[in-house]
């Protein structure tokens, strides 16, 4: 009996099928990618990702793409780059494995910050995904500094009511009298669990019947030097006690300087209540120039971290969120092998810019980026970036391949007009007109470094006519009016969730001083008014805990070194005694 | 190549849909297990990195928690729905053969069409 290897009726549909799948392939193949590219890349990047052509040539492993623009996912109406055409050569095998690996991608006639019509804003407006939550983390982070705000619309100080509840001394007063209760309860009870009376009694008996005792007593000898023995055992026990004391009674007394530090905290607080205009220059450069700078490292950061979250060091399993699909997502779990090729590798691309696209005679400029992937462990090498030019010098690495991952970047752009902007508190608009500015930065596992300077030789001053009639806004216009010149320079530096920021400027001395010549008696009065205030809050609680603490320190030591006192002198006597009655001979 | 009933997969297509849809976080919490226990690291590992196999989506905790549910019912789902199978052509059945609507439906050219795929 021969058996059927195949059913023939079911080859015709089959190769129906086939030719069916090939006739879709050729009419919607670049469709399709064109689609998931730009619905991956609007994904990964935040912003929206638009490409108006997508050609897939996978026999020669060319992918061809025109006219691709990516929004910035920071503001609004405006680009992060567009390219009139990238070439990418791809190695097609290992799109059998789902790995897309670029050995070259060409790109021509990139843009940098070009106007767009609509919001191109994704992760800003919905906050989900990856780059939602890492946008919303920097822009959290960003919130964080205090900036100090120059408040010279009327040149009034004005004092706001000072709740005492608001007060950190206070409670901090009352938890420290609490505690101090606690240790005197405690010393109290270390005391008497010694039990040194009766030890005492028996050791004073014994002295009185050594007295009368002679060399043959032999049972007083002995009982005597128990006595000895005890009064050792028992003088350790109140040294152990007489070292807690100590311990406990430092403990007390940095509970002390605690007070005081919150009392500065509490200064500091309602001088905050008062809107005094700051007189010191590092505070006046935060003031004028902070919230201008703090969007660069924002904006580089919230890349950087975006580059930790798509490029993880190590190589374990990692889950993410899998594709949206009409069933559930689930989450996609991927398994990096060694010496295995990444999951998504680009290994060169040579970028050719323009800078100043809508002059007449725009820049061309040249960059290569080499190394990136999503699996920089396998890669072995890190990604590399760099762009060179007449006016241009930019560099990065990001280096993910041990635990601790490091990104350093660093760039100086030359003649580039930025737009005029409003100083912050002032009655003014500057215009840094063709400025050079730079940036570096560096972010070494959870360490930040980072530096942001504008340098503009012709800047231009424009007064607001509102406040043009100010005594303030007058000194401030007088000050600043004739300064050519702008030298401006942020950094940033420590922990990364909590770093240190300071700007300055070649503005600020200029002003402090004028502001301090104007304002400095009156505030220092406003000052010196609000510390009373707080003196007299705050006084009527710390007074009676500080007596307190001092007083149980007092009582706890005298205690010990009354006992001790006694302890040292009984077995004193008993010693010279023993010695006395004996004659110097030792007895076994 | 397999002999399938085309209704019957149909049938089973229909039934099973709204089930999948239901017992999906089932499927994610099996899938979830699965790929990420200690013990089966080496052999997704290895799937992961050979050619074809990762186009199958088995990374995926709803596939492969699916799979794996398939896979482990599809024995006693075949025993018991060849039990109701049986039950239900001599119960029922032929009672759904005497009816208009059948005697209608096999007598159109639907039924012809329909005949074709029939194994």
């Amino acid at each position: 009996m021969s058996v059927k290897v195949f059913r023939w009726r079911a080859i015709g549909p089959l190769l129906v099928l086939f030719v069916l799948a090939g006739v879709l392939w050729w009419l919607f193949a670049d469709a399709i990618a064109r689609r998931e590219s730009q619905r991956v890349g609007t994904q990964l990047l935040g912003a929206r990702v638009e490409i108006e052509h997508l050609h897939l040539d996978i026999a020669n492993g060319r992918v061809l793409m025109r006219g691709l623009t990516i929004a910035s996912p920071h503001e609004a109406f405006k680009n992060l780059l567009q390219a009139d055409e990238l070439v990418a050569d791809l190695d097609v095998v290992p799109l059998t494995e789902k790995k897309l690996i670029i050995n070259r991608i060409a790109a021509n006639g990139l843009r940098f910050g070009t106007p767009r019509q609509t919001d191109g804003r994704v992760a800003a407006k919905s906050g989900e995904g990856v780059a939602g939550r890492v946008l919303a983390e920097t822009r959290e982070w960003a919130s964080q500094f205090q900036i100090p705000v120059l408040r010279l619309a009327t040149g009034k100080i004005s004092i706001d009511s000072l709740d005492p509840r608001r007060l950190s001394t206070i409670p901090a007063a009352a938890a420290l009298g609490a505690w101090a209760d606690s240790s005197r309860r405690a010393w109290q009870a270390a005391f008497d669990t010694l039990r040194l009376g009766p030890t005492l009694d028996s050791a004073s008996a014994t002295l009185e019947r050594l007295r009368r005792a002679r060399a043959t007593d032999l049972a007083t000898l002995n009982e005597a030097r128990l006595a000895v023995d005890r009064l050792k055992r028992a003088r350790d026990r109140v040294t152990s006690l007489e070292r807690s004391v100590k311990t406990g009674a430092a403990d007390l007394q940095a509970g002390l300087a605690g007070l005081d530090s919150a009392r500065r905290r509490d200064y500091g607080f309602a001088r905050s209540l008062l809107k005094l205009p700051s007189f010191d220059a590092p505070a006046v450069g935060a003031a004028l120039f902070a919230p201008a700078a703090i969007k660069p490292f924002e904006q580089v950061l919230y890349y950087a971290q975006l580059a930790r979250r798509y490029m993880p060091p190590g190589m374990l399993p990692r889950a993410t969120t899998g594709p949206s699909r009409v069933r559930r997502a689930g989450e996609d779990v991927r398994f990096p092998k060694e010496r295995a090729l990444p999951r998504f590798l680009l290994r060169s691309a040579e970028l050719s810019f323009l800078l100043h696209p809508t002059s007449e005679q725009p820049q061309r400029y040249a960059g290569r980026l080499t190394g990136l992937t999503s699996d920089p462990a396998l890669y072995g090498r890190p990604m590399l970036f760099a762009a060179t030019g007449p006016q241009l010098v930019v560099g990065a690495m990001v280096n993910h391949l041990r635990d601790i991952p490091v990104d350093t970047g660093g760039a100086t752009l030359g003649g580039i007009t930025l737009p005029a902007f409003e100083v912050p508190g002032v009655p003014l608009r500057l215009d840094p007109g063709a400025a050079t500015t730079e940036l570096g930065f560096k972010l070494s596992g959870d360490t930040i470094h980072a530096r942001f300077a504008i340098r503009s030789s012709n800047v231009t001053w424009t007064r607001d006519s509102a406040l043009a009639n100010t005594t303030i806004g007058g000194l401030i216009w007088h000050t600043v009016s004739g300064i050519a010149n702008l030298d401006v320079e942020a950094r940033l530096s420590g922990a990364l969730h909590h770093p240190d920021l300071a700007v300055r400027s070649n503005l600020d001395q200029a002003i402090a001083s004028r502001l301090r010549a104007v304002l400095g008696e009156q505030a220092a009065a406003a000052e010196k008014q609000v510390r009373d205030r707080v003196d007299a809050l705050i006084n009527d609680k710390v007074g009676p805990v500080r007596a307190r603490v001092n007083q149980v320190q007092t009582e706890g030591q005298e205690q010990v070194a009354q006992q001790r006192g006694r302890i040292d002198e009984l077995q004193k006597n008993l010693e010279q005694r023993l010695r006395q009655v004996l004659g110097g001979v030792r007895l076994p | 190549m397999l002999n399938v009933s085309f209704a019957g997969g149909l049938l089973g297509w229909a039934l099973f849909v709204p089930v999948g849809f239901l017992l999906d976080p089932l499927f994610d919490w099996i899938g979830h297990s699965l790929l990420l226990a200690p013990s089966l690291r080496g052999l997704w590992t290895s799937l992961y990195n050979t050619p074809i196999i990762p186009l199958t989506n088995f990374n995926n905790t709803v596939v492969l928690g699916s799979l794996v549910f398939a896979l482990v019912f599809a024995v006693p789902l075949f025993f018991a729905l060849r039990w109701a199978v049986a039950r239900y052509r001599v119960t029922v059945g032929e009672r759904v053969r005497q009816s208009r609507f059948y005697r209608a439906v096999t007598a159109s050219k639907v039924y012809n069409v329909y005949k074709m795929f029939r194994p």
